[in-house]
């Protein structure tokens, strides 16, 4: 029922986002919606906590994964709807949107929200992989949105990057559709058919298939070496789309993937896909790190800093028990945080005109507010103590250490060169003498800062207690992945 | 036997259609060879509607062609004359490298190697090899094209691709999902569509290897 009117909700919103014209009620009903969307996340993931599976008619199901997806983009997409409100009208008064174009961007991240929510919901696996690739064209318009050279430039690869990766993802998924026979259901076939059907899959087309789909999904969320469209979109992007493309989209796209490595474990054992985990996550570690201590943009910086997360959370789930309790940990916490750190990167870009590094001087006095929630952000998302990323680090290299001790240690290494990169760039940002004269000092507008405040305050208290529900969802994967 | 002795030859087709995509230097030639070669995938349709009788793979024939035998060619052309991209930007490799690739990917294709796929359906076996061929070679289009145009053709091509492929794999899913695919072509077709004339307004070309804004 939840799931019905949660998609109703967003369906109703987008037709009335296309129809209404007045900007107020359009932010209001954005505002709204996200605020609806977000409660009946909520009450989806306790019906989940509670009942194990959460299934709505033929199409729809959640299980304890997908409910904590479903809560990650609720909470992100209700904060990306107020922000991008205060965002957009700072950006209205200095001339560089319309009416039209926030109109636009709001229909289009609405639609962006729904499709998520299919991918995470869909009890089939094809059905799903539609979804995804509606994220891509839904997003594709709102990387270009600034209709600059870059901005078509960095959405042109993100289309094609990702519509070719999806292919393979969706031939993959096909393979695993060997094991079923296809006129099971109609031809509708879930993700329980070919879990129920395991046993009849050949192993060898297994371990092809879950490749496919690795590579596939991998390029959506940013696996290196696919990961080539990460800095260009995110850095192009309108700020709020960068949260949600680095907070939302990479756990949905993971939490396809996930689905699939069930599918594969049960046919060939998880050590083929937690080897494949292992080379994905200590790769696409080791390229954000060496390319993140040479970055010139700050938004390029926060792509890199995605890459290296999404590293870690495959290198948790590679190492299997603790690792994958911090995996899943580590997803929550870096969904948070990126919201911090890209709702802050977009208050710097309205203050200073630029997203270039050495362009940002002083801006602990400039911006004090977002300094500080930048620097909180950084010191969150390399794991500094006692925030809880450094927990999970924790668990997903004490898990790796016995099995793993030369990529543990390696990941490690690499870990501590993001940090000291990171580290450069924020005290080249905030703690640089020279300021530039022309700058208006303070925050644009209250509610661009009080979103990345609550989402500090959300880590901070997730970093020490967990909610009972939330508690049992994380049991729930820990137990299935 | 008649009936795979005609498969064959629309995968055949297919086959050629993606080799002369490769090659050929015109726009209008590789939207032309696109259309055919989509052509042959809504006759394999056909072929399947008239094998089963079921009414709904009538309506796959239906859509496929409307969008990529009809309605595709015809964004492609009318883009083609809007901003007069008559000749395609040259490709990455020579011509004899880009031939003795292909013909390594056909090779490859059929191999032992690929032997799990293939024998999916073991009487398919030689239809499913050149299809696993035709993905190998519109994998190389997508990477070996600097034009906007051929890219897009190229993604639509590993599209058809895999399409065959399973097809004779027998893994065709419910008519609502295929339909729900092909609505995403569409809508992609025409995202794709209007990047490309942003793409030609903005660089003043449409060969992406112009676009190099964006470097750390």
């Amino acid at each position: 029922m939840y799931l019905t009117l949660l998609l109703a909700t967003l369906v109703i919103t987008i037709v009335l986002l296309v129809l209404v014209k007045n900007r107020l009620v359009i932010e209001t009903l954005a505002v709204f919606s996200g605020a609806v969307m977000l409660v009946y996340s909520f009450l989806i993931a306790l019906t989940v906590a509670e009942v194990g599976v959460y299934s709505f008619s033929f199409f729809l199901s959640v299980d304890a994964l997908g409910a904590i997806i479903i809560l990650i983009i609720g909470t992100m997409g209700f904060a990306t709807a107020i922000y991008s409100v205060s965002y957009f009208n700072q950006e209205t008064k200095k001339g560089i949107v319309g009416r039209t174009r926030v109109k636009q961007y709001f229909v289009l991240l609405y639609v962006f929200l729904t499709a998520m929510y299919l991918a995470t919901t869909a009890s089939s696996p094809i059905f799903a992989w539609i979804s995804i690739e509606a994220t891509t064209l839904s997003t594709a318009f709102l990387i270009s949105f600034y209709n600059k050279p870059s901005a078509i430039e960095g959405a042109w690869k993100y289309l094609i990057i990702n519509s070719v990766g999806l292919l393979l993802g969706f031939f993959g998924t096909m393979l695993y559709f060997t094991a079923v026979p296809s006129t099971l259901n109609g031809g509708f076939i879930g993700w329980d058919d070919l879990l129920q059907n395991a046993n009849q899959l050949d192993p060898l087309m297994a371990k092809i298939a879950f490749i496919f789909v690795l590579i596939g999904y991998g390029t959506k969320v940013g696996l290196a070496p696919m990961h080539t469209w990460k800095p260009d979109a995110y850095s192009k992007a309108p700020a709020p789309l960068g949260a949600l493309l680095a907070g939302a989209l990479l756990p949905v796209a993971f939490f396809v993937i996930l689905k699939f490595e069930r599918v594969t474990d049960a046919v060939v054992g998880p050590e083929f896909s937690h080897q494949l985990f292992l080379v994905f996550g200590i790769l696409s570690i080791i390229v954000a790190a060496l390319i993140m201590f040479n970055a010139k943009n700050y938004k390029r910086l926060l792509a890199y800093s995605s890459i290296e997360n999404a590293g870690i959370i495959a290198l948790g789930f590679s190492f299997g028990g603790l690792g994958v309790l911090g995996a899943v940990l580590h997803m929550i916490y870096h969904s948070g945080v990126k919201a911090v750190m890209f709702f802050s990167a977009g208050n710097m870009l309205l203050t200073y005109g630029s997203d270039k590094i050495d362009k940002i001087k002083n801006a602990l006095r400039v911006i004090p507010v977002t300094s500080v929630l930048f620097i909180l952000g950084f010191l969150i998302v390399t794991g500094t103590p006692p925030f809880g990323i450094f927990f999970s680090k924790v668990y997903i290299l004490s898990a790796g250490i016995a099995s793993h001790p030369y990529v543990t240690f390696l990941a490690i290494f690499f870990m501590t060169l993001v940090f000291i990169g990171f580290l450069k760039h924020v005290t080249a940002m905030f703690l640089s003498d020279s300021e530039e004269s022309d700058l208006v000092h303070g925050e644009k507008n209250i509610w661009l800062v009080i979103p990345p405040i609550f989402f500090v305050i959300l880590i901070v208290g997730l970093s020490f207690t967990i909610p009972p529900f939330l508690q049992t969802l994380i049991d729930a994967v820990v137990v299935n992945y | 036997m008649t009936s795979l002795i005609f498969l064959q030859f629309l995968v055949d087709v297919m086959f050629l259609t993606l080799v002369l995509l490769h090659l050929t230097k015109k726009n209008f030639i590789a939207v032309i060879a696109f259309g055919v070669q989509s052509l042959m995938l809504a006759m394999l349709f056909f072929v399947s509607f008239l094998e089963t009788g079921n009414r709904y793979i009538l309506l796959m024939v239906f859509f496929t062609f409307a969008i990529k035998v009809v309605l595709a060619p015809l964004f492609f052309i009318r883009l083609i004359r809007k901003y007069q991209l008559y000749f395609s930007v040259n490709t990455y490799l020579s011509m004899p490298a880009t031939l003795g690739i292909i013909a390594g990917l056909t090779f490859m294709a059929h191999s032992a190697r690929f032997v799990p796929l293939t024998q999916i359906v073991p009487e398919h076996q030689m239809l499913l090899s050149l299809a696993l061929s035709l993905i190998f070679i519109a994998l190389f289009l997508i990477i070996n094209r600097k034009e906007a145009i051929s890219q897009i053709l190229s993604v639509l091509a590993l599209e058809n691709s895999i399409v065959v492929f399973i097809i004779f794999a027998g893994l065709e899913q419910s008519p609502n999902l295929q339909i729900g695919i092909l609505f995403n072509i569409f809508v992609w077709i025409v995202i794709a569509t209007v990047f490309v004339s942003m793409i030609y307004k903005h660089f003043g070309s449409h060969d992406v290897t112009v676009m190099k804004n964006l470097t750390d």
